[in-house]
């Protein structure tokens, strides 16, 4: 029979990946991922992560601590190329040397949207997974404003009932309109 | 009665908040489950024929040294 280890893949993964990014620049773990590490019971092999704008000098520095490290990158092993992608808002990936899955999405921060997000980090104990993520009220507006499919809306809920007592609906509201205004013109 | 997959979503969220030393274990198994799973598909794939390259077209991999380690 398959052995399945208690060790969650996913959050080592991700703790792995941050703790290295940490060194260097502000990051933050958005979207999927927050449903699945506070108990969203949903399939993903990604973790969807935004760094803050950092110059291709600094990007060359984090790409080298993460291939020393074990990562590589999908799009490339020159930095100049990877880097190209990240300055046009198109995400690169990240996966561990020996196996494809799971992968690690980084873009850079493309709005004050993003820059709000990265301002307002916290690491969330319902989680156990010790890294940055984006706050819940951010991850609720993005997920019922813009992105709406039917797997967002779901996490949408989820993070409403797993969070009652801590969501601040004002702040969802004003983060909503922002979305529209900045997004969705 | 048969539930909706929306009455599930929330039936296990409601299990999370009330069930907090019960629901980490039960999920990380699901979640590893899933990604063992399918890191044992692809490997299937690059067994078949051209596999190597429809693990290529399928991660959309351009980094030279992965694709040799391949």
């Amino acid at each position: 029979m398959r052995e399945i280890s208690d060790v969650n893949i996913l959050k080592k993964f991700c703790e792995e990946f941050c703790t290295i990014v940490e060194r260097h620049c502000k990051y933050i773990v958005v979207s999927g991922y927050l449903a699945i590490a506070t108990g969203r019971s949903r399939a993903t092999q990604d973790i969807d992560m935004i760094l803050e704008r950092i110059n291709e000098k600094k990007y060359s520095e984090l790409h080298k601590d993460l291939v020393q490290n074990g990562f590589v990158c999908v799009q490339g092993d020159t930095v100049h190329d990877v880097y190209e992608y990240l300055s046009d808002n198109t995400c690169i990936r990240y996966v561990y040397k020996d196996t494809f899955l799971p992968e690690m999405e980084v873009k850079l921060a493309k709005d004050i949207i993003d820059s709000i997000q990265l301002a307002n980090r916290m690491k969330i104990p319902l989680t156990n997974v010790d890294v940055y993520f984006s706050p819940i009220e951010m991850n609720i507006a993005f997920k019922e404003e813009y992105l709406k499919s039917e797997k967002d809306l779901e996490d949408a809920k989820h993070f409403r009932i797993v969070f009652k007592e801590d969501i601040d609906e004002e702040r969802i509201h004003k983060l909503k309109k922002l979305i529209r205004d900045v997004r969705l013109k | 009665m048969k539930t909706s997959h929306n009455d599930q979503v929330e039936e296990w969220a409601n299990y999370i908040k009330h069930n907090p030393d019960k629901w980490r274990e039960q999920h990380t198994h699901f979640i590893n489950a899933q990604i063992i799973m399918a890191r044992e598909a692809l490997e299937r794939i690059k067994q078949q024929k051209n596999g190597k390259q429809k693990i290529i077209e399928l991660f959309g991999i351009k980094n030279k040294n992965l694709i040799e380690r391949l």
